[in-house]
């Protein structure tokens, strides 16, 4: 049944969502609604920036675990309400984003340490959780998650999850996907489930996977199982300077056929003559890579031989490991303001990923058509997630401000502009829409793009799961 | 709303900076978006920007408790406290303060202190009194103590009689500035309350701090804003740890292995962390938190608990959490608001303990 909304039945819906989380837990204050309608995605900043307000939850819930959040999506479904989810807000496709009103479902409330496990190696807590606060609680019993991205203290495991999230540690340690041992989740009908107790069985297809990645539009991750490492001997870091990005990719390849490193970043020449600048003091051509591996001293003894035959054999200049060393101490640095592109400049990270054989051709490409089309662009990337069968190419332009329409229409059609070029040449050389960050509502028109007639897969557990279509729409295409 | 270009600037730098989202005391004990830095940042900036009001804005600019985590934790150098605190000064000036605030301010301009209290204790009265005789040395209790926390004021006046210390102790102290800075920042208000117990401390060769509060506003704000204090002064944990060095308290062993709440005046404003740690390793055996010295959490005060009492209450009990999680159960806290706040929590695993408690068994 259609209905407008109006102020009698808002005040009685409130009331209902009151008695569900608290009323403290439940707001409709101004500073509420224009908090939770920004997110990290450069288009909400840009509306903001221009005095505009972005479109806004009508009520913001913060429920403190399933049962509550349970409540409210059966409120919401009842009353076909919009029920988007946030986490801390740290996404940068617009995932979060309460672009049809309704319900704001901030998930920080839920952000108990219900366990930590060192026998099992893992810890359980609520996805509200900021993930340094698990990273902490793993400090404290010796061991370490493993997962830093450089929003490790701005999101929350929750976030992490639903839109696929990875660290600079990956190569050795996995995603976030990697990471996650069993989950609870509330569905849109308020059901709530438990994945799996392990995630590697043959008991079907791993309800895990249905639900990572799926941007609160499936359901609501409201508590995982994470997984804890033993801290590292020790970590040694060592840069390299190889002629051109082909050779570093034969060597990368070759190397990760051997053993896997925990970090490995190749930057592309425009970055590469930066930060060798930065190493030697001098601009040289060629493409840099900074290596970590990590782990028992005695293995990371052997590692280290492998890692420096492996790389003479392809030319590679070795530039020693005070690069290494105080760009792990600084990794997340470059990501606070003054360091950190900003509005007014435009600018977006179209991160991919590919077989080997692929993602050299696809960053070129991608160079091209960025370059070509967008001439007032600037175009420079890195390859920072790596596997035994190919790499992710994180990718990004960046245009000045004096070249960004002041118009905020003019320049979210500029940034559209750029973003489907940009996507839709890494899907036409054997891309995918996006590696790390998310779909959101940012690039949700390019998924069908991508999939095809496999789409209606995602398609149909939407369909089954939220016949109703209230959880966080036109999020991920569906 | 007129902010200065600093404050506009710092305003505009975390608008859209997620990177201290993990750090504030309110924001993690609530879970509420809202207490960020960069969602107080957002809002003063869309108010500039002619986008909201200013009083939408306000109930969560006093959703900050200043503790300066935030700013402890950016690298580039960014100041949230400032622009939050420049804005409630704006807000002041413009009429825009929540009523709330309005009760504060005028009990402080009416009392001295924000709770509008003109008594103190018999018990605080009769300590208070046995040191009136003027001496050269001033013991500070400052507001919270006198009117919230007396016992904890008496035994901070103990310590000093056990280590035979000649001090005086004013039975009626001007109010420092502290919570008027707080409530309405450097407005004219709050430099005139300073600069009258700047004179006062002025008369004493030496001032001794018991409140951390009072201690930052005494020993950094008075600089800030050009007030003059002729005496020395000097935090109550620090002339204490003196006075164990001097041989004139004596160390003994409790027993007992504590954890210390780092108050944040005291680390991150004073620099101030080792002087607690020798008292408290004097009679007992340390066992650090992770986020101490620098990093560590507010658990919490009185002031914010006139109009935030819930809030406090989990703020307190989050920290009180962090004393579990590493298997202890005992806190020392060396800030009296702060002892007040954690000792509100209904709760009986962890004991919470004064250095003054420790110290005098």
């Amino acid at each position: 049944m259609q209905y407008q909304m109006n102020e009698f039945l808002f005040a009685m819906i409130l009331t209902e969502l009151e008695d569900a989380v608290g009323k403290e837990n439940c707001s409709t204050r101004a500073i509420d609604r224009v908090t939770h309608s920004v997110d990290y995605y450069w288009l909400s900043r840009m509306w903001a920036d221009r005095g505009c307000r972005m479109p806004e939850a009508d009520i913001i819930v913060c429920p403190k675990d399933a049962e509550e959040v349970s409540k409210v999506v059966k409120i919401a479904n009842y009353y076909k309400l919009p029920v988007t989810t946030w986490g801390a807000g740290g996404g940068t496709q617009g995932g979060a984003l309460p672009v049809c009103g309704g319900i704001l479902l901030d998930t920080k409330r839920m952000n108990k340490i219900y366990e930590v496990n060192t026998e099992g190696m893992y810890i359980e807590c609520g996805t509200g959780a900021i993930y340094k606060h698990i990273e902490w609680a793993a400090n404290e019993v010796g061991k370490a998650t493993m997962h830093y991205p450089s929003s490790l203290t701005c999101s929350t495991v929750g976030g992490f999850l639903a839109h696929r999230g990875i660290g600079v540690c990956s190569t050795k340690y996995g995603k976030i996907d990697d990471m996650v041992l069993q989950m609870e989740v509330v569905l849109p009908n308020g059901d709530i489930i438990n994945t799996s107790s392990a995630p590697k069985h043959a008991a079907g297809p791993d309800l895990n996977q249905i639900f990572i990645g799926s941007e609160g539009t499936l359901g609501i991750i409201t508590k995982a199982q994470i997984r804890i490492f033993d801290q590292p001997e020790e970590r040694r870091f060592r840069g390299f300077l190889f002629q051109d990005m082909t050779g570093a990719f034969k060597a990368a390849r070759e190397l990760l056929q051997k053993f896997k490193p925990s970090v490995m970043r190749l930057y592309d020449e425009a970055e590469t003559a930066s930060l060798i600048k930065k190493v030697v003091g001098v601009e040289r051509k060629g493409a840099f890579m900074n290596v970590a591996y990590e782990g028992d001293r005695e293995m990371v003894e052997v590692e280290e031989k492998i890692l420096l035959k492996t790389f003479a054999k392809y030319g590679a200049e070795d530039m020693g490991s005070d690069y290494g060393k105080k760009w792990w101490d600084e990794k997340i640095t470059f990501f606070y303001p003054g360091y950190m592109m900003d509005i007014p400049q435009m600018f977006g990270t179209m991160d991919t990923i590919a077989p080997y054989g692929k993602i050299e051709e696809i960053y070129w490409a991608m160079k091209e058509a960025i370059e070509t089309n967008f001439p007032q662009a600037k175009f420079i990337a890195h390859f920072s997630h790596w596997y035994e069968w190919g790499a992710m190419v994180y990718d990004r332009f960046i245009i000045d401000g004096k070249d960004v329409p002041k118009d905020p229409v003019e320049a979210l059609r500029l940034h559209q502009a750029v973003w489907t070029c940009g996507v839709r040449t890494a899907l036409a050389h054997g891309g995918v829409v996006n590696d790390h960050h998310g779909v959101g509502i940012k690039l949700g028109r390019l998924m069908k793009e991508q999939y095809g007639p496999a789409m209606q897969v995602f398609e149909g557990l939407k369909k089954t799961l939220d016949p109703n279509g209230i959880m966080n729409p036109f999020k991920l295409g569906l | 709303m007129n902010l200065s270009d600093k404050a506009k600037q710092h305003v505009d730098s975390c608008r859209f900076c997620w990177m201290c989202h993990h750090i504030c005391p309110i924001g993690n004990a609530t879970g509420h978006e809202r207490s960020t830095a960069r969602a107080r940042a957002l809002g003063i900036s869309l108010v500039n920007r002619g986008a909201i009001e200013l009083p939408e804005i306000m109930d969560n600019i006093y959703e900050c408790c200043t503790c300066g985590g935030c700013v402890n934790v950016c690298v580039t150098g960014w100041d949230p406290v400032m622009f939050t605190k420049e804005t409630r000064l704006k807000a002041a000036l413009e009429g825009a303060l929540p009523e709330y605030i309005n009760k504060l301010v005028d009990n402080c301009l009416e009392t001295g202190n924000a709770y509008g209290e003109t008594e103190i204790s018999a018990e605080l009265k009769k300590a208070v009194d046995a040191h009136s005789a003027k001496t050269d040395t001033l013991l500070y209790l400052g507001v919270d103590a006198r009117y919230k926390v007396a016992c904890q004021a008496v035994k901070a006046i103990k310590v000093l009689e056990k280590a035979g210390v000649e001090f005086t102790v004013l039975s009626d102290e001007p109010a420092s500035g502290s919570q008027l800075d707080f409530l309405i920042s450097a407005a004219d208000e709050t430099k005139k309350q300073m600069e009258t117990a700047a004179k006062v401390f002025g008369e004493y060769k030496t001032v001794v701090l018991y409140d951390p509060n009072d201690a930052k506003t005494v020993k950094q704000l008075y600089k800030e804003y050009g007030i003059d204090v002729k005496a020395e002064t000097v935090t109550y944990t620090t002339f204490v740890a003196g006075l164990l060095k001097d041989g004139k308290l004596k160390a003994h062993n409790t027993g007992k292995t504590v954890v210390f709440q780092d108050p944040y005046q005291l680390s991150r404003d004073l620099e101030e962390t080792e002087e607690p740690r020798e008292i408290i390793k004097a009679f007992a055996t340390l066992h650090e938190m992770l986020l101490n010295r620098k990093e560590t959490v507010w658990a919490g005060n009185l002031l914010m608990a006139e109009y935030l009492p819930d809030v406090i209450g989990e703020v307190a009990a989050r920290r009180l959490y962090n004393v579990e999680s590493i298997h202890e159960n005992t806190v020392v806290t060396a800030c009296v608001s702060e002892y007040a706040a954690l000792k509100s929590v209904k709760q009986d695993k962890i004991e919470v303990l004064s250095i003054e408690d420790l110290i005098l068994g």
